[in-house]
């Protein structure tokens, strides 16, 4: 029998590096990379008699399927679950492939137990239920702390928006009710409402709302043709087409309404001809304006949107940016413009409308650029 | 994004604790709110699953008191690390002013760090904000594990992780214990100091 070493270097969750030494000194070493089965299974003709952990320990086979045991079972007292669960599998291959065969089921048995159960726990945790409803204290500092304009009205729009992104929908939909009161945040509060019923599965109260609506005659006539033509939308994401009604309604003069902030996959619905482009555009962060010459050529300046209004933003260009400050005057074009929005970045190009400097306040000294989003 | 009060001279700044899933986020706070109970001013919320895991984000608020005479309120938060918790990360992350990132020393969790690391970048991206520019401190957590089960645990060495996350950054970095406490206070006034020149940088609110 040859006397052989291997040496194991462990280089992320799929590769190790593996040294077999015979210590007789009539081979040279054979060095393989790979997962420790694939490697095993290389060598399996003759397997070595100790190993080298990555940490430098000589260690018997039985030591090292210890050693592994341990790992994984701090791994999984961490809470990394997928981690643990490489690890008891491979004490389990170990285990299969060295262990004599009386000594090895209870093993196995003890090792697949685990893993069973390591299973069942991940499965729980990647398919997590809907959030559970949260304390109303919880709930008040979520539409506290998550509201960041300075202006009221947009700050309880924001606040609510936030809770239907914790999945707070009962109570987004007691704030967003509150907005409906609000002339310029109405259209807008009752699209979220409605969006808050489909995220809990309530098709019939999003309907019933509607119904409601159309009778309170709280919306004037454009505004409940955009409100029926965003449920129909809903409703054929949800595979139910759906023709839903129109009540006489008398005409109210329009009020402008505000951006939102929308969900991924209502942002993505086509817009009806007769709704104004204006409302439905993504709420812009943030706007990235690429240097296009001189020195700077290709810096991209990123600056923070403080007020956005549909497809008009306004933005703080801080009095350093001297190459931007020069360049900049109204009616300029700009293309190649990065647009920062929480759910995506869009690139497009501009037109500025207003371009003045501020002269107090903490921000004197800096320019307060109003852009026309153009793409 | 911190509320400079002229009138009052207050200012509230707000602090991220960014980084992997189950990378010791949450472990940070719970040890700030231990020790530093003078500087915190109300309880530690923090909203986790059955498994310990963030769901939405733990929150903790602390008064530094007067600084150049000003009164200097922080809010700590902790966003969840876990892959599919990404719009709540983004909400999370919005309006921060100084970010900690919780590097997790394990090596098998060498790649995890480094996604985490380009998934802050990505989402500093969309808040308008530049990893280059906010104040950023790493901590290079869990490194009392190396002690643990006879030391056979691989954790990384700090050269590594340096090479790994902070190569091009180039930011303050602590090796840290979190559960132990070790380095946690360090990496907290860290990061609070280079908030506190950024936001003089643009608020100017400190007093001579």
């Amino acid at each position: 029998m040859t006397l052989k070493l291997q040496i194991s270097y462990v280089i992320n969750q799929s590769w190790e590096l593996h040294v077999l030494c015979d210590l007789s000194g009539f081979n040279p070493p054979e060095v393989a990379f790979g997962t420790y089965k694939q490697v095993i299974n290389r060598w399996d003709a003759e397997k070595p008699i100790s190993f080298i952990s990555s940490r430098g320990i000589v260690m018997s086979i039985k030591e090292q399927i210890k050693s592994i045991l341990q790992e994984a079972e701090i791994y999984r007292t961490q809470g990394l679950l997928n981690e643990a669960m490489i690890k008891y599998k491979n004490a389990a291959e170990l285990v299969e492939k060295n262990i004599k065969q009386e000594n090895r089921q209870s093993l196995v048995d003890g090792i697949t137990k685990k893993i069973e159960l390591l299973k069942k726990t991940i499965l729980k945790y990647n398919d997590p239920e809907k959030p559970p409803e949260m304390p109303v204290e919880i709930q008040n500092l979520i539409k506290d702390k998550f509201a960041f304009s300075a202006d009221k009205e947009s700050a309880g729009l924001e606040g609510a928006i936030a809770l239907s992104k914790f999945g707070q929908f009962e109570r987004a939909i007691t704030e967003f009710s509150e907005l409906l009161k609000n002339d310029s945040l109405r259209l807008v509060a009752a699209k979220n409402i409605l969006r808050c019923f489909f995220a809990t599965s309530s098709v019939d109260g999003a309907l019933s709302q509607y119904e409601q609506w159309l009778k309170s005659g709280i919306f004037h006539e454009g505004q409940i043709k955009k409100i029926r033509f965003f449920l129909e939308n809903l409703l054929k994401d949800k595979g139910i087409e759906r023709k839903l009604p129109l009540a006489d309604i008398p005409e109210v003069k329009a009020v402008p309404e505000k951006a939102i902030f929308e969900k991924k996959s209502m942002a993505d619905i086509p817009e009806q001809e007769e709704v104004e482009e204006d409302d439905e555009f993504l709420d812009i962060n943030s706007v990235g304006i690429t240097i296009t010459d001189g020195p700077q050529k290709g810096k991209e300046v990123v600056l923070d949107v403080t007020f956005q209004s549909g497809k008009s933003v306004s933005l703080i260009v801080p009095g350093r940016e001297k190459i931007l400050i020069e360049k900049f005057k109204v009616g300029l074009k700009l293309d190649n413009v990065q647009f920062y929005s929480p759910i995506a970045m869009l690139n497009g190009s501009g037109v500025i409308s207003a371009f003045t400097k501020i002269s107090s306040g903490p921000k004197m000294g800096s320019y307060s650029l109003d852009l026309k989003i153009s793409t | 994004m911190a509320i400079f009060n002229l009138k009052s001279r207050e200012i509230e700044c707000k602090i991220v604790y960014y980084g992997p899933g189950r990378s010791g986020k949450t472990t940070n706070l719970e040890y700030i709110f231990k020790t530093y109970k003078k500087q915190v001013t109300d309880q530690l919320v923090s909203i986790d699953t059955e498994g310990d895991r963030t769901l939405f984000f733990d929150f903790l608020p602390m008064g530094l008191g007067k600084i150049r005479g000003c009164d200097i309120r922080v809010q700590l938060y902790t966003v969840p690390g876990q892959v599919q918790y990404s719009s709540t990360r983004k909400l999370v992350l919005k309006g921060a002013d100084g970010i900690v990132f919780v590097a997790d020393s394990f090596a098998i969790r060498r790649d995890k760090n480094i996604l985490s690391l380009k998934d802050l970048d990505l989402n500093l991206k969309e808040c308008g904000l530049n990893i280059f520019k906010i104040p950023l401190v790493l901590q290079y957590n869990k490194r009392d594990m190396s002690s643990m089960a006879d030391g056979s645990i691989p954790i990384m060495s700090v050269e590594t992780m340096q090479n790994d996350l902070n190569r091009q950054l180039k930011v303050p970095y602590f090796p840290g214990s979190a559960l132990t406490g070790e380095g946690v206070g360090r990496t907290l006034i860290e990061s609070l100091k280079l908030t506190l020149i950024q936001l003089q940088k643009e608020l100017k609110w400190a007093q001579k």
